[in-house]
């Protein structure tokens, strides 16, 4: 009996592994069919409307920032760079206790300006905006902090004068031509209400005045693994939901948005862990409540750069927090899970983020717990039990390798062939520790979401410092 | 799950042996798509590589021939035109390309002698009539950049393709091609959702005031769509549109109300039209209020209009913010009457505050 029971929980385990990674890989179908008709319908010259354009949208770029004084002026000199013009710069300084408003104050020569708006959403108060004596299209918002990255963000979408607001972390490094993608799909086609990008790690980049100037591998394995990890998030997964208008989140490091619909929803719940799937996942049920047409997609050329924790211990704190929101979420929302009437986001996005990212890691870590005891103990056969391991090994490898072949195709950041061999290496080393571990820490942060514990957790920051950057 | 459950049942029912079949069955599976995609990236790579490398060897090769070329050398364009077939998209490629951000009237024009040179336009009416969207679509682009007004017809003929982004291409071409014969078709696609709307605001921006007499024209038999001319003429309109729009302002529909006054603001006003829109201040519509008050943005008499807008600096947020705007904008006058609102403790005092701080009064 024990035996059976043994052999139809390693069939339950085999089916996941099988399972989730079959997913993946229809994904990445899916994800390249939709990569290949972006080529062809981007081409340079499709590309050029953004700019010839003779009233182009104005977009608010609107960055959070608290205690980042290390990379805050520099992020802004590379936000002002951009080739869109038609943009302004909301800077929201959400009670740092650093010298972050010191620092704008001094390199943008900023004075305390008589600015007054509209908050149809409400924040932690205001104490103050500023101009620039030097940059017209830069405004600061100094306000006392509202203990979340959502209420700064609130703040900024206040502030915001354009029609499409683009909310980024103050350490996000975007492409000078990112804006200029990024804002095309809103002006072909009315409907769309927010998009997002495909997100890299900047650490090992070289960074020259807030630009990424030499894209290479970080030397920190946990980042290389990231490195996978993101391409297999971004590129098989929310391409595949763009393919189908599934989209479940706009990563909070890059997500443009029109900003009639945030405010609509009443801008980000500054109760929720993880603002940008809550705030993304809200867009959805409000359309579909209202059965108005709507799209939220994802563009794979529109690239930003943005720092991946290099210790365990930030590391660890960020995946908890990330599982704690996404639980959140998935709790909220939770009549959206399964139901048609929320179009395919509904029917099956949720559906399968509840049962790969919820349940799966618990029967993942339950499965080699489970299946390691048994045949330590001769209960299972050594045989089984190794067929077991290699299915999961195999599977995830084929996933993640479909992840750096997309992201070799669409955005060929790592031209070296030497970068793509270590890829190629990292895909298969990711799998044997890395992602067990991310599963362990999945089971913990979602503990820590029924029970209510966990904060926020601190991440140890790093200056964009010089060509090869990213030093503590 | 049913397929999991007569799994189960067999492993439970035939024990050990059978989890090993699925199981190995599996391992198989998965071992034949990792290697799969283990290969797929190699090939990939290297696929990519050796097109690049291509494309860079037949760059180096005619890059310098094209630009004698276009320097009206002779014997560079024979050497073109002697090209292998095999390279000649390729070359019209490198000779196409730079004219999206060069639209010097004599490098198109040189160009197209070139490309006509090279018999390369009946490839293009061959990829014109091709069953794949891309290739209708790269031709549409190319001939529009090239300015080939005998293909006006046909590229006019493809904003009825059945495919959308040959449409949006056709527009494109109609923007870079700016042929007048095309300026109707343009035109009457103006309300036309399944075209991309940056592309149809392009297409009517890059024909500029011309579009005018046929948007009115269109407008005066159309009075449904009057909403989208009246937006059309935000774009192109100019003083001989004064006289509709200010018939538009009394229309039924609170958005063609707004929109006139909206696209007066870009046309200018006369004293006709500056007491409509200081009449409308009293509007109860607040969008039609709004735009009343951003169409007297730069009123150059701006007595009465300034004392009104004055007033509406207490509104609702929309007409304030267009009032303070278009205050701002009235030289002494406008300026005299926000120094008088800004010693105000409320929001429009701060409001008028931030407008003379804007114009370095405050």
């Amino acid at each position: 009996m024990l035996l059976t029971s043994l052999l139809v929980f390693s069939l339950v385990v085999l089916a996941h592994f099988a399972l989730a990674n079959s997913m993946l890989l229809i994904m990445g179908v899916v994800a390249a069919g939709f990569l290949w008709e972006h080529r062809i319908r981007h081409t340079r010259r499709t590309r050029s409307l953004s700019n010839v354009l003779v009233s182009p949208p104005l977009v608010s770029i609107i960055v959070p920032a608290r205690n980042e004084a290390l990379t805050i002026v520099e992020s802004v000199r590379a936000l002002l760079a951009l080739e869109y013009k038609d943009r302004e710069i909301v800077v929201v300084n959400d009670g740092s206790t650093d010298d972050t408003l010191a620092r704008l104050i001094w390199a943008f020569q900023l004075v305390f300006a008589p600015v007054v708006y509209p908050e149809p959403v409400k924040t932690a108060p205001v104490c103050g905006v500023y101009r620039s004596m030097r940059e017209p299209a830069l405004v600061v918002v100094d306000k006392h902090s509202g203990g979340c990255k959502s209420d700064a963000s609130n703040a900024g979408l206040n502030a915001a004068s354009g029609d499409l607001v683009l909310i980024i972390d103050a350490d996000t490094v975007l492409e000078p031509d990112g804006l200029s993608r990024a804002v095309l799909p809103f002006l072909e086609d009315p409907h769309i209400v927010g998009i997002g990008a495909n997100v890299g790690l900047a650490n090992g980049c070289g960074i020259e005045d807030g630009r990424v100037s030499q894209v290479a591998l970080p030397r920190n394995w946990l980042a290389r693994f990231q490195i996978v990890e993101y391409m297999r998030v971004f590129l098989l997964f929310r391409l595949a939901c763009a393919a189908v208008n599934g989209v479940p989140i706009i990563s909070g490091a890059f997500g443009l948005f029109r900003r009639d619909a945030i405010v609509a929803i009443g801008g980000y719940d500054t109760t929720s862990i993880g603002e940008d799937m809550d705030l993304t996942v809200r867009l959805h049920r409000y359309y579909r409540e209202r059965r108005e047409p709507y799209r939220i997609t994802f563009d794979p050329n529109v690239l930003c750069w943005t720092q991946a924790p290099e210790d365990l211990a930030s590391l660890r704190n960020q995946r908890w927090r990330w599982r704690r929101g996404l639980v959140q979420v998935l709790w909220r929302q939770r009549r959206m899970i399964g139901n048609p009437r929320f179009g395919t986001l509904g029917a099956a996005v949720l559906p399968f983020i509840l049962l790969t990212e919820g349940i799966g890691p618990f029967v993942e870590m339950a499965g080699y717990l489970i299946a390691t005891i048994a045949a330590l103990a001769g209960l299972l056969d050594w045989r089984h039990y190794g067929l077991l391991i290699a299915v999961s090994l195999l599977f995830g490898w084929a996933a993640t390798l479909l992840a750096v072949l997309l992201s070799d195709i669409a955005t060929r950041r790592y031209m070296r062939g030497r970068d793509l061999a270590m890829l190629v290496i990292i895909a298969v080393l990711e799998n044997l520790g890395y992602r067990q571990l991310n599963s362990w820490w999945s089971c913990v942060g979602t503990m820590q979401a029924m029970t209510g514990k966990g904060g926020w957790g601190a991440m140890r920051r790093r200056a964009f410092e010089g060509r090869n950057t990213i030093r503590a | 799950v049913g397929t999991f459950q007569s799994l189960a049942g067999a492993v439970i029912a035939n024990g050990p042996s059978y989890f090993d079949g699925i199981a190995v069955i599996s391992a198989w599976v998965g071992l034949a798509l990792a290697l799969s995609m283990c290969g797929a990236v190699v090939v990939a790579r290297l696929a990519c590589g050796w097109l690049a490398l291509r494309s860079r060897q037949l760059e180096r090769q005619y890059l310098p021939l094209i630009v004698r070329a276009l320097a009206h050398d002779d014997a560079a364009v024979s050497a073109l035109v002697a090209a292998p077939s095999r390279h000649q998209l390729i070359i019209a490629a490198l000779l196409i390309t730079p004219l999206i951000d060069d639209r010097d009237p004599s490098r198109v024009a040189r160009t197209r002698t070139v490309v006509q040179a090279m018999s390369l336009v009946p490839v293009a009416d061959r990829y014109l009539r091709s069953r794949l969207w891309w290739r209708r679509a790269i031709a549409l682009r190319a001939l529009g950049l090239l300015q080939l007004k005998d293909r006006t017809a046909a590229i006019v003929g493809a904003l009825d393709d059945s495919n959308r982004n040959v449409r949006a291409a056709a527009l494109d071409a109609l923007s870079d091609l700016k042929d007048p014969a095309s300026l109707q078709g343009v035109v009457v696609r103006l309300h036309d959702a399944s075209l991309p709307l940056g592309r149809r605001i392009h297409a009517l921006a890059a024909f500029g005031t011309q579009c005018e007499p046929f948007l009115l024209d269109l407008a005066s038999v159309d009075r449904e769509n009057r909403l989208g001319y009246a937006y059309a003429l935000t774009i192109c309109g100019t003083a001989r549109a004064r006289p509709t729009l200010c018939g538009w302002t009394c229309d039924e529909r609170v958005a063609v109300r707004a929109a006139s006054f909206e696209a007066l603001a870009h046309v200018g006003l006369d004293h006709h039209a500056a007491r409509l829109a200081i009449e409308a201040l009293s509007s109860e519509e607040v969008l039609v209020r709004a735009m009343a008050a951003r169409a007297l943005s730069g009123w150059r008499d701006p007595g009465e209009a300034a004392a009104r807008l004055g007033q509406h600096l207490d509104d609702v947020w929309t007409v304030a913010v267009e009032a303070a705007r278009s205050l701002q904008t009235m030289s002494d006058a406008g300026v005299a009457v926000l120094i008088t609102r800004a010693g105000r403790p409320d929001l429009a005092g701060l409001l008028a505050r931030q407008m003379l701080w804007e114009v370095h009064v405050y």
